[in-house]
């Protein structure tokens, strides 16, 4: 899988995240493997439970604890072992190296603390003896915050659900990190208000050259955004490659029942095909193919063994026995 | 179409706040809404389109304003007249789990909805409980579970079920899928679609997400800042929109085909500039006009009626011909 980028900044192999607290340990996100390279967005798509936004924050060891344990498995940035880094090197890595921004920015804001304390915070952090508020008010303006002067003192309340986008947003990118980590960024935002935000985030990925790892349930944000993408269904990789080449000529048969599911603009009187049943229970999840239950091409060694990932020559990996069949 | 409307909305207003300095949350709109009919209400968050669908079943009280529903004026309906309203026309909500009662069994509150409007007698309620389960897709065995025992999807089926009870000839679904998983949306939208085929019902649907009005309705209304900006078919409208709104709505929607195609010739889609305002801000001219990509002096001063563009199409634009 790490084989369409020569030279990856953020490589993550086989890693295992569990939650413990049941009687059973939950298997959240199960042996997934994938890499990044300098300036390129990748987006890892699933839906609710399929464990993106635990990849997510294991990148940087965020998971929640203590029910939630990386079990195994690696994270390599630029070549250095995450998952062994001490508390301190780690406080070093976040904000600086890694940063995120989340789907609800009015959750994700400290309601206590002025908007351009919690932009400086990073600078604060990481580059002692700069010029903090010339810095926060230089990426306030970057990020199309109106009035930074004023917006600096104001606190998260005081800002529409757009502007508090970008105040994350200015948060995230002070310290120009080489890995954004965008978590559902425009999903509580109006339509116009998320073309802006995307918008953003593109110009200032190519003026940083960072990589960016977007999750989301969009296809279409994917189509318009991503270089590749991972389509995660119960907490595996079931799809990845290209993202044009997938969303074209999508392997799995999960890929392809998203893809018919989803209503376009374009709609013609065409009736949409449901996927049946509903999105599995990361605590209960069924024996053989996780997809099974809900897959039209399910045959009886689908419900007892799980197929391996295939990664065929075109690096359009799949985990699907009978994916050359339909 | 030259049999009368189920539904006739005329200048319809909903304000907010004190009565010196009013939220114009709804601000004079007028539509109809044929039986059987699919309607689609789009619109940002906080352009009325939710509070005009709660005003249409009495659910917010107009400022004034007519709503006729089958040749009654419902406006001012109360007591036994407005029940037996409501028993015709239903409401479906965004959050299926904040709408259904916690405490009560799916079986006691479709028989409660039974028993209010009188739809049967004690002795059938439980076979008709189950032909409701039925007809939304649920195991008629449920009806003794709780609302928590199912999955948002399911819950949301029995909204529906519960709406279907009175056998309404009306429904408002307020983002009925929106709060549901991607794979879980075309079930319900499908679902939808079948029962207001086969039951003939009349259907506003109320959505932010322009793909899912185009695939459930005919027509559709465009909202901004509690005006009707634009309406008309939804597949004339959607190929070629009259307002620079709608088109810029458009636009903004993220979309798989048009994703691949944009990476292919490298178009731009189109971003407006600016917030979605508040109700409460005091805009001259064309409410539109501080966003509007194609705004001009006379947008300034000057608001534009919603007046008829072509035929069975509305837009309310200065500009809208050259559009």
């Amino acid at each position: 899988m790490t084989a369409t980028v020569h030279n990856p900044l953020i490589e993550v192999e086989n890693l295992r995240v569990h939650f413990y607290g049941g009687a059973q340990p939950v298997c959240a996100v199960d042996g997934i493997s994938f890499a990044i390279g300098a300036g390129e967005t990748v987006a890892l798509v699933g839906e609710s439970g399929c464990g993106k936004s635990v990849t997510a924050l294991a990148l940087t060891r965020l998971v929640p604890q203590p029910a939630g344990r990386i079990v195994g498995g690696q994270v390599r940035l630029a070549g250095r072992d995450v998952l062994a880094l001490s508390a301190a090197e780690l406080r070093g890595l976040r904000g600086r190296d890694i940063a995120y921004i989340f789907q609800e920015p009015g959750s994700a804001l400290n309601p206590v603390f002025t908007v351009g304390y919690q932009i400086g915070e990073a600078i604060r952090w990481h580059r002692s003896g700069s010029d903090v508020r010339a810095e926060t008010l230089q990426m306030m303006r970057r990020v199309g915050l109106p009035e930074p002067e004023q917006q600096l003192r104001r606190y998260p309340h005081e800002l529409s659900g757009g502007q508090q986008q970008r105040a994350m947003i200015a948060m995230a990118l002070v310290c120009r990190p080489r890995l954004l980590v965008a978590d559902e960024p425009t999903t509580a935002l109006d339509v116009t208000i998320q073309a802006q935000i995307l918008d953003l985030l593109q110009s200032l990925q190519q003026e940083l050259g960072m990589a960016v790892l977007l999750i989301t349930h969009n296809l279409g944000l994917v189509a318009e955004t991503a270089h590749r993408v991972c389509l995660m269904y119960a907490g595996r990789i079931v799809e990845s490659g290209i993202a044009e080449q997938v969303l074209a000529v999508p392997r799995h048969p999960y890929t392809r029942a998203l893809l018919a599911a989803v209503p376009h603009l374009a709609q013609g009187a065409g009736r949409l095909r449901a996927i049946a049943g509903q999105v599995p229970n990361p605590a209960g999840l069924p024996p053989g193919c996780k997809f099974h239950p809900r897959c039209p091409l399910c045959r009886p060694r689908c419900r007892v063994a799980e197929p391996d990932w295939e990664e065929p020559p075109d690096h359009q990996g799949v985990r699907c026995f009978y994916w050359r069949s339909a | 179409m030259t049999a009368a409307p189920l539904l006739e909305v005329r200048e319809v207003r909903v304000c907010y706040g004190p009565r010196r300095a009013p939220v114009h949350a709804v601000d004079g709109v007028s539509f109809t809404l044929a039986a059987g009919e699919s309607l689609g209400l789009v619109g940002e968050s906080g352009c009325g389109k939710s509070t005009l669908g709660r005003a249409l079943l009495r659910l917010e009280p107009l400022q004034n304003g007519r709503i006729v529903f089958a040749g009654v004026d419902i406006s001012a309906l109360r007591d036994s007249r407005l029940k037996s309203f409501r028993g015709q026309a239903q409401m479906i909500f965004q959050d299926p789990h904040g709408a259904l009662n916690p405490r009560l069994s799916v079986g006691s509150m479709l028989g409660e909805a039974l028993a209010a409007h009188r739809r049967c007698r004690r002795a059938e309620r439980a076979g008709r409980v189950a032909d409701l389960l039925r007809a939304v897709g649920l195991d008629p065995l449920y009806a003794r579970r709780y609302p928590h025992e199912f999955s948002g999807g399911q819950r949301q089926r029995v909204g529906l079920a519960r709406a279907l009870a009175v056998q309404p000839r009306l429904i408002v679904a307020d983002e009925p899928v929106s709060a549901l998983d991607v794979s879980v949306q075309v079930q319900i939208l499908n679902l939808l679609q079948d029962l207001q085929r086969d039951l003939n019902l009349a259907l506003l649907f109320i959505a932010h997400d322009l793909a899912a009005v185009r695939y459930l309705c005919q027509r559709v209304l465009v909202m901004y800042l509690g005006r009707i900006v634009e309406s008309g078919p939804a597949a004339a409208v959607y190929a070629h929109p009259r307002h620079p709104y709608t088109a810029a709505l458009l636009s903004a929607v993220p979309d798989v085909e048009r994703g691949l195609q944009a990476r292919r010739s490298g178009a731009r889609r189109l971003v407006l500039p600016g917030d979605v305002p508040s109700p409460a801000a005091d805009i001259p001219g064309c409410p539109f006009h501080p966003r509007c990509p194609s705004a001009e002096a006379r947008c300034r001063v000057a608001s534009p009626a919603l007046r008829a563009v072509e035929t069975d199409r509305c837009a309310a634009c200065h500009f809208a011909e050259t559009l």
